[in-house]
C-alpha cells in the first residue's frame, strides 16, 4: 500500500457519511456511516432487499442520495459538479455489474479498450496491448476477437473485470458479481477477484459468497432494512455475530 | 398488350427518366431518386435528434418535441404537405419552389415517425448500457456515440428500412404540389395517350416496386455482414435462430 503526499486523506479510499436514501416515503438507506481504507476488502452482505446494490452504487454516483455525503479520496462524489468532473471520477472508480453488462456491439478486445481512448484519450495501439494483457490477467488472451455473446457468462464477467481495470482506477466496486452465474462458473471469477484483492486493490463487494467474505475480505458490512447492523473481521462476523438479525441470516445460511 | 408497354417506354423513356429536363426543371424518375435520397439522408440525423430531445431530462427539450411527433404522426400527410404549401410562402414571404416544400415535409413527417423508431431502439436497450459506460466514466453524449446509438440503430435496421422505403413511396405525394417527379410525369404520359392508364400506371409501379426492394435487399445484406462479422471469424455464417428481417413482406 503506498501513501503519497499528493492525496491528503491517503488512509481512506471511500468515506461514507450519513447517507440516507429514499423512494418516495420508503427509505432505502437510512443513515449510513462506513469507511473503506486504501487496500482493504469491504464485503457487503445481508438479506436481498436491505439496500446492498443501492448502497454500492451510490458510490459512483449511479444513484443518487438524499442526504449526507459520500467522498472518494477526499473528494465528495455527490457535491454539486459539472459533468466532465463527475466522468473524471467515475472513471477512476472500477465497477462490475452483476450482469456483466458488456457492449454487445464490441469484440472482447474493443470492449476493454474503448473507455481508455475514449475517455482518457490513450493511443489505440497503447490501450490494445493494455487490453491484451489485461485479458492475459482473466485468462481470456484467446478470446481477445470474440464478441461477448460468443462467451459463457463467466467469461463475460471476467471481460467486465478487465474493462473496469484497463481505467486504472484505485478502487474497485462489485454488485453481486457472481449472482447471474451459473454455480460451474462462480469460482474463476472469485479467483480473478482473489488475485485483484492479493495485489492491494481496494475492493467494495456486494456478494452472497459466503467463503469468498470469509477467505478474502478485511472486513464486512452486515446491513439489513437500509442500515449497517454490524462490521467487523470475518472471522469475528462468522463465529460470533453480536447483532441477532446477523445471527439469524447466518443461522439461515447454514440451512 | 407487351408491345403497349414497349412502344411507350420506347416514346416516353427520356420524359420518365428525367421530366421535360434541360427544357424545363429536373424531373422523372431522377427527380423521384434525390427527392428520396435528400429526404432519407436529412430525416436520419433529425430522426436522432428528435429522439435525443424526446428523452432528454430538460423539459424545454422534451415538451415541444413530444408535441411535435404526436402532431406530425397524427395527422395524414397530404394534409401537412397541403399545409406547408400554403403557409410557408406565407410565413417567408418568398416563393419557395415545391421541391423544396416537399423535402421538408417529408423530413419532419418521416422524421418524427424515424424518431419513435430510434426512441423505441435506445428505450429497450434497458439502463444497463448506460450504466456501464457512465460507470466507466463516459459522458452521456460519449456513452450514446459510442454504445447505445450503433446498438440501438443496428437493433432497428428493420423497421428503418420500413420508414426509407415509405418515405420513397411517399414522393408520390408531391404530385398534388406539382413536384415533377416520376408520378408526374407519368401522368403527364397518360394525358398524352388518353388510352392506355393502365399500362402507363402499371410501368410506374414496377419503377416504384424496383426502387423500394432494392433498398430493402441493400439493406438486408449490411445487416447480414454485421451480423457475421459479429458472430466472429470461426463460425462465419448467419446463425440459423437469427430471425429473418420481415421487411420485404411487411412493406411491399
Amino acid at each position: 500500500m503506498s501513501t503519497s503526499v499528493s492525496e491528503p486523506q491517503a488512509a481512506t479510499a471511500i468515506r461514507i457519511a450519513d447517507v440516507c436514501k429514499n423512494y418516495g416515503d420508503y427509505q432505502v438507506l437510512k443513515n449510513i456511516n462506513a469507511e473503506v481504507a486504501r487496500g482493504e476488502v469491504v464485503v457487503i452482505c445481508g438479506p436481498s432487499g436491505s439496500g446492498k446494490s443501492t448502497l454500492i452504487r451510490t458510490v459512483n454516483r449511479l444513484e443518487e442520495i438524499n442526504g449526507g455525503g459520500i467522498s472518494f479520496e477526499g473528494q465528495d462524489i455527490h457535491a454539486p459538479m459539472r459533468a466532465s468532473e463527475l466522468n473524471k471520477l467515475r472513471s477512476r472508480i472500477g465497477f462490475v455489474f452483476q450482469s456483466f453488462n458488456l457492449f454487445p456491439h464490441l469484440s472482447v478486445v474493443e470492449n476493454v479498450s474503448m473507455s481508455p481512448i475514449r475517455v482518457k484519450g490513450v493511443s489505440p495501439a497503447t490501450a490494445h496491448d493494455k487490453a491484451l494483457k489485461l485479458l492475459d490477467r482473466v485468462g481470456l488472451a484467446d478470446k481477445a476477437n470474440s464478441y461477448p455473446g460468443q462467451l459463457s457468462g463467466g467469461q463475460q464477467q471476467r471481460v467486465a473485470i478487465a474493462r473496469a481495470l484497463a481505467m486504472e482506477p484505485p478502487v474497485m466496486l462489485f454488485d453481486e458479481p457472481t449472482s447471474a452465474l451459473d454455480p460451474e462458473m462462480v469460482g474463476e471469477v472469485l479467483s480473478v477477484m482473489k488475485s485483484l484483492a492479493a495485489e492491494g486493490m481496494t475492493m467494495l463487494c456486494v456478494t452472497h459468497e459466503m467463503g469468498f467474505a470469509r477467505d478474502v475480505a478485511d472486513r464486512i458490512w452486515f446491513i439489513d432494512a437500509g442500515e449497517i447492523l454490524e462490521t467487523a473481521p470475518p472471522e469475528e462476523f462468522f463465529k460470533n455475530p453480536r447483532h441477532p438479525r446477523a445471527q439469524r441470516f447466518l443461522a439461515d445460511l447454514r440451512h | 398488350m407487351i408491345q403497349d408497354f414497349i412502344t411507350i417506354i420506347q416514346d416516353y423513356w427520356l420524359l420518365l427518366l428525367i421530366g421535360q429536363y434541360p427544357n424545363g426543371p429536373l424531373g422523372g424518375l431522377a427527380n423521384t431518386l434525390i427527392l428520396s435520397a435528400l429526404a432519407i439522408a436529412l430525416a436520419f440525423p433529425v430522426s436522432i435528434l428528435m429522439a435525443l430531445a424526446r428523452l432528454s431530462k430538460w423539459w424545454f427539450l422534451r415538451w415541444p418535441m413530444t408535441a411535435l411527433v404526436y402532431v406530425t404522426r397524427g395527422v395524414p400527410l397530404l394534409m401537412l404537405i397541403l399545409w406547408c404549401y400554403f403557409v410557408i410562402p406565407l410565413w417567408t414571404g418568398a416563393d419557395v419552389p415545391s421541391f423544396l416544400i416537399m423535402l421538408v415535409t417529408l423530413v419532419i413527417y418521416q422524421g418524427a415517425f424515424l424518431s419513435e423508431v430510434v426512441r423505441a431502439g435506445i428505450v429497450s436497450l434497458g439502463q444497463g448500457q448506460m450504466d456501464a459506460a457512465r460507470a466507466l466514466g463516459h459522458g452521456y453524449m460519449g456513452a450514446m456515440r459510442f454504445v447505445i446509438l450503433p446498438q440501438a440503430l443496428y437493433n432497428m435496421i428493420p423497421s428503418m428500412i420500413s420508414t426509407f422505403v415509405s418515405t420513397i413511396k411517399d414522393t408520390t405525394l408531391g404530385y398534388v404540389i406539382n413536384v415533377p417527379d416520376l408520378t408526374f410525369a407519368a401522368s403527364q404520359v397518360n394525358n398524352q395517350l388518353l388510352t392506355q392508364p393502365f399500362q402507363v400506371f402499371l410501368i410506374l409501379a414496377v419503377v416504384y416496386y424496383i426502387l423500394c426492394w432494392s433498398l430493402t435487399y441493400v439493406a438486408n445484406s449490411v445487416e447480414r455482414r454485421i451480423a457475421r462479422r459479429r458472430a466472429g471469424p470461426r463460425n462465419a455464417r448467419l446463425p440459423a435462430e437469427a430471425a429473418p428481417l420481415k421487411t420485404i413482406t411487411e412493406q411491399l
